[in-house]
């Protein structure tokens, strides 16, 4: 099996025979900063493209086509134009923190973006700490959406904004829940620690009844933090025009835009590392002919694939579902979600005692 | 009818005049007040459907006719009318309390004759800005243009401040202080004029507590074209190219109106076959604004795929359309006297094959959205609209009937083809968002039976009617009702005998709908304001004319 | 019990919208490639796309220029400049059309002008290509040069 801990290794190896200690570490911040920032951007084009036209094509449409064969250079198109765009003055905003609060979500996303295990050797710091490091970091976007709404001086931003701290504040409970569901299963919080445990069995199927509820509730309210689907209550563009960042525009708005759609994806990734093996491929016990194909595939691609068909069901249901109201909102998490999740973590205790 | 004339002779100081079952009050401005109560309060036959408020400009003298009609027995109308002789400071009673309608209704007559109500406690100007000069539909208007220049600045809102009142207390004095539509420490939040879920440009103030609606406020006027006012000086075929730009989801059906109402004028007999075409494409046009109205609101509720959906299925009725009349959304294709050409070697087959694509489509958005839990989370339970309310809100159509108001004036005076239709008229009695969601997809079905019935019976012989090159319409007062997509559509023509008529008066179905909305959106969330928007489907270009 | 129930109702309902919506994922696509279909997808029927005026192969027309059309128009779209031409008589001399103006920018598409028409002189073609970068181009002279009219058959 190809690791990239062997590309990383060598890199690694081969600044230190000819560098002090010292640059080799600033050297190698640097690049993984660039890579970071590099694959960031490149996902969150690939995945607007993907968004445009799988909901086009669920809508019976064919979504864009004119930039590139297919449309496949749109999105490239759009941050161009995105990047070219003015800066609107807006009257009357606090400055401050109305330009503060775009780069609050989009640090937030980084950040937890950067925590990720791609691969074996493919991450940047193995906190031993890190699904609460994720929780922790991930849940620091909504201040620059409390921000944004409030700085904007918009009724619209202002109730879109209240409206997302309402929303995520509370979806926060269930999505930390389900993730201590597995940190019980595993025993650990150290994400690396966390997939090699599945390279044999995933913790969806290790873990039985309570790893498949906790899955299930974990997308339900990682899909509702990521501000979208029938959640897309902070935007709601039918009643608030676009939500909090309504007065945003040029390549401010463009963070807005990435974040929202990296944060898409970096719950899919966290489900993937948690629940559904990671970058382990898929091994079913027994059959050895079987597992070994499947060893043959790069551990990198297998992260992505199970990432994108998590993005996919989420995509799904936001082009099916119509969007809640507030207080169905908050009744789906404190009345079901939540007692729901409280109740598997019992289960789980128990599955881990006697299984 | 032995009810009304009881009633009728309890108004000694009435004129009354019978014509079938269309009665016509006049009365003096002062008694005015008396016999509208008598005729809202009478035990054994209200007349509690206000159709409609038209002013006149008579003149000598600015007149008022109220269209009233009985909901027990919807066949019968009652004209009442009324004058004032006073051109510079012209009063006449308010009857705002007695029907919810008429306090709009009020407020544009107002706007275009300056007839001031007395009572009415909202006397704003309803289309124009509030510095217009003048008073448009008035026969001595000057429209000079250095009257009314080009505004270069934004129109004070006059809700804020006190709004121009004419209350009067219990002795029948008028109140000096002003009332107030909102108060200063009110979070008052614009929906519009801009809005992506006003379908259109609709202006409502809304002032919300936490995420609760306190109160609203319809502004209109944003498309005000002044169609009324330019027909006055077209002939009748110009007016038939305007009616399409009222409510243009059902514009073959405005248009349809229009002229059967020149053609009761001119008492022309129109080819069966002409009837039948005119009534396949109005049912088509029903289902297109159904379809688009169901998206719309499938979209204001978050549901971007099932709109994106009723539009490809509209879609194949706008290819029929284009085939056979000519247009796609502004159809033009009802003449006086008939259809303008013959209806395309395809259009049979086509329409055949598109009643069970429908079905089938139907069936589809039932499982996409009918039966999604959010959705019925949404609906169930909110906007209540009771059967009363309606019928004093003058809440017609689809809205009307989901509150168990039965007002089809397909049923009630059947015109065209429409005696040849066997087709139910779908009531609903629990008048929530839901009923009115649910009646409108039960109302395509109907619609599809009656294209199934008419399709092949389609009698040959000619398409139209002869006319005459200048058609010139008696002297006289006419009126149609049709049932557009949305409620009741009145044209009420006033003719002096010339090739143009003297005053023409669009009945708008959107605009006692938005009234609606008014009325029931208090106390629900914002999101539900625009679902309600979404259920009612009213179309701002109706309401503006 | 039946919280239960209405919990797996829920989610079958859910179930049959997503579908629903797989169901159009493979479906074929509505949507129009309007400029790569060019020539392949015509406009239906009767649609109206602009004024013509019919002319015969001997660059011939059949407008008199009686003015009906332009009195008949509610928004002023037609403008008919008329001409004295001899007839064949001595010292005689017949109104005729010499220009017929078809502003497209404020037409309506009532078509209150093809019916009203006499002769049947003008009549709708389906293009509908109408875009412009200046408004004045977008007033047409109907009437091709050097065109007359047609000579009615005896």
């Amino acid at each position: 099996m190809f690791h990239f801990s062997v590309v990383t290794n060598w890199i690694d190896e081969f600044l230190r025979a000819y560098l002090p200690d010292v640059w080799v570490l600033l050297i190698e911040y640097v690049l993984i900063g660039a890579v970071i920032l590099g694959v960031y951007a490149v996902l969150a084009l690939v995945l607007i493209y993907l968004e445009r036209k799988i909901c086009a094509f669920f809508q019976c449409r064919l979504g864009p086509t004119r930039v590139g064969p297919w449309g496949l250079l749109q999105s490239v198109a759009d941050m161009v134009k995105i990047l070219l765009k003015e800066l609107i003055k807006i009257n009357r905003v606090d400055p401050l923190l109305f330009r503060l609060a775009a780069f609050l979500v989009i640090i937030a996303s980084i950040c937890t973006f950067g925590a990720l295990p791609f691969d074996e050797g493919l991450l940047v710091v193995d906190f031993n700490i890190g699904v609460f490091y994720l929780l922790a970091v991930s849940s620091l976007g909504v201040v620059g959406i409390l921000m944004a709404g409030w700085a904007s001086n918009n009724k619209y931003t202002m109730i879109g904004a209240m409206r997302s701290g309402a929303q995520l504040i509370s979806y926060e409970l269930s999505c930390g829940l389900a993730m201590m569901t597995i940190v019980m299963l595993s025993g650990s919080l150290q994400l690396s620690e966390i997939v090699s445990q599945q390279s044999e069995t995933w913790n969806i199927w290790r873990g039985g009844i309570p790893a498949c509820i906790a899955f299930v509730i974990y997308l339900i309210a990682g899909h509702a933090e990521t501000n979208r689907g029938p959640f897309d209550l902070p935007e709601a563009e039918s009643e608030l025009t676009a939500g909090y960042h309504t007065e945003y525009s040029g390549i401010q708005f463009g963070f807005f835009y990435l974040a929202e759609y990296l944060n898409m994806f970096i719950i899919a990734a966290i489900a993937t590392t948690l629940f559904l093996g990671g970058w382990q491929p898929l091994h079913i016990s027994g059959w050895d002919a079987f597992n070994t194909t499947m060893d043959f595939i790069p551990p990198v691609l297998w992260f992505f694939a199970k990432a994108f068909a998590c993005v996919l069901l989420s995509l799904w249901v936001r082009w099916t579902m119509p969007r809640l109201r507030i207080d169905q909102l908050l009744k789906l998490e404190w009345q079901i979600l939540m007692p729901l999740a409280l109740i598997d973590i019992l289960l789980m205790a128990l599955w881990v005692i006697y299984f | 009818m032995q009810v009304i004339n009881d009633l009728l002779a309890q108004l000694p100081f009435a004129t009354i005049e019978q014509h079938d079952k269309e009665y016509t009050v006049t009365v003096t401005k002062e008694k005015l007040r008396e016999t509208a109560t008598l005729l809202y309060s009478n035990p054994h036959l209200s007349f509690d459907y206000l159709t409609d408020i038209v002013g006149m400009d008579y003149g000598e003298e600015l007149g008022v006719i109220y269209f009233l009609s009985p909901s027990r027995y919807p066949s019968y109308g009652l004209v009442l009318k009324t004058s004032t002789a006073d051109r510079e400071k012209p009063e006449i009673d308010s009857i705002f309390d007695l029907w919810c309608a008429a306090a709009l209704y009020e407020r544009e007559v107002y706007d275009f004759f300056g007839i001031v109500f007395t009572g009415n406690p909202d006397m704003r100007r309803l289309f124009l800005r509030q510095d217009w000069n003048g008073y448009p539909l008035r026969k001595d208007y000057d429209a000079n243009p250095a009257l009314n220049p080009v505004p270069t600045s934004n129109e004070a809102l006059a809700d804020m401040e006190n709004l121009p009142t004419t209350s009067i207390d219990i002795n029948g004095e008028r109140l000096k202080e002003h009332t107030k539509l909102f108060e200063t420490e009110d979070y008052v939040v614009n929906f519009g004029p801009q809005h992506p879920a006003t379908h259109g440009v609709l202006h409502l103030r809304v002032s919300l507590d936490g995420e609760t609606i306190k109160k609203v406020d319809p502004n209109f006027g944003y498309i005000h074209r002044g169609i009324e006012k330019m027909s006055e000086a077209y002939t009748y075929p110009q007016i038939l190219h305007l009616t399409d730009r009222l409510d243009y989801l059902s514009g073959t059906i405005n248009r349809h109106a229009t002229c059967l109402c020149v053609e009761k004028g001119l008492e022309l007999e129109v080819p069966e076959r002409a009837h039948y075409i005119r009534t396949i494409i109005d049912e088509l046009t029903r289902i297109a604004s159904h379809l688009l109205g169901w998206g719309c609101m499938a979209m204001d509720m978050g549901s971007i795929t099932a709109f994106v959906y009723g539009m490809r299925d509209r879609e194949k009725i706008m290819d029929i359309f284009e085939e056979t009349c000519g247009g796609r959304l502004m159809a033009n294709y009802s003449v006086i006297g008939g259809v303008m050409q013959d209806i395309h070697p395809n259009f049979q087959k086509r329409v055949k094959d598109f009643i069970p694509y429908m079905r089938k489509m139907l069936k589809e958005y039932h499982l996409l959205f009918t039966g999604n839990p959010i959705a019925r989370g949404r609906m169930d339970g909110i906007g209540y609209l009771s059967k009363e309310h309606a019928i004093s809100l003058g809440a017609t159509g689809p809205t009307g009937r989901a509150s168990g108001w039965s007002n089809d004036v397909r049923k009630i005076e059947p015109y065209a083809a429409y005696r040849h239709a066997d087709f139910k008229e779908m009531l609903r009695t629990d008048g929530l968002t839901f009923d009115r969601y649910i009646i409108r997809l039960d109302e395509v079905e109907e619609s599809l039976k009656i294209l199934e019935q008419l399709i092949d019976n389609i009698p040959g012989g000619a398409y139209a009617a002869k006319t005459k090159a200048i058609i010139k319409l008696p002297e006289g007062e006419f009126r149609q009702r049709v049932e557009a997509a949305r409620g009741e559509f009145d044209v009420y023509i006033s003719s002096r005998g010339d090739k143009y008529p003297y005053r023409v008066k669009f009945r708008s179905p959107c605009m006692t709908l938005v009234n609606t909305l008014a009325h029931i959106a208090p106390g629900t969330k914002v999101a539900d304001l625009i679902m309600l928007g979404g259920s009612l489907d009213y179309v701002v270009p109706c309401i503006d004319r | 019990m039946s919280y239960i129930k209405s919990i797996i109702v829920g989610i079958w309902r859910l179930m049959q919208g997503m579908y629903i919506t797989m169901l159009n994922f493979i479906r074929p696509k509505v949507t129009e490639c309007y400029p790569e279909n060019r020539g392949k997808t015509e406009p239906l029927g009767a649609m109206r796309g602009e004024l013509v005026m019919f002319h015969n192969e001997n660059n011939q027309h059949q407008c008199t220029a009686c003015g009906i059309c332009q009195m008949n128009c509610p928004n002023g779209t037609i403008q008919i400049i008329t001409k004295m031409v001899p007839t064949g008589e001595e010292g005689k001399e017949k109104k005729a059309l010499d220009k017929y103006m078809y502003d497209l920018g404020s037409c309506a598409f009532c078509s209150i002008c093809t019916i009203s028409c006499p002769q049947g002189a003008i009549e709708w073609s389906k293009n509908f290509e109408h875009a412009t970068f200046t408004s004045p181009k977008l007033v047409n002279q109907l009437n091709r040069a050097g065109s007359t009219l047609m000579e009615k058959e005896k």
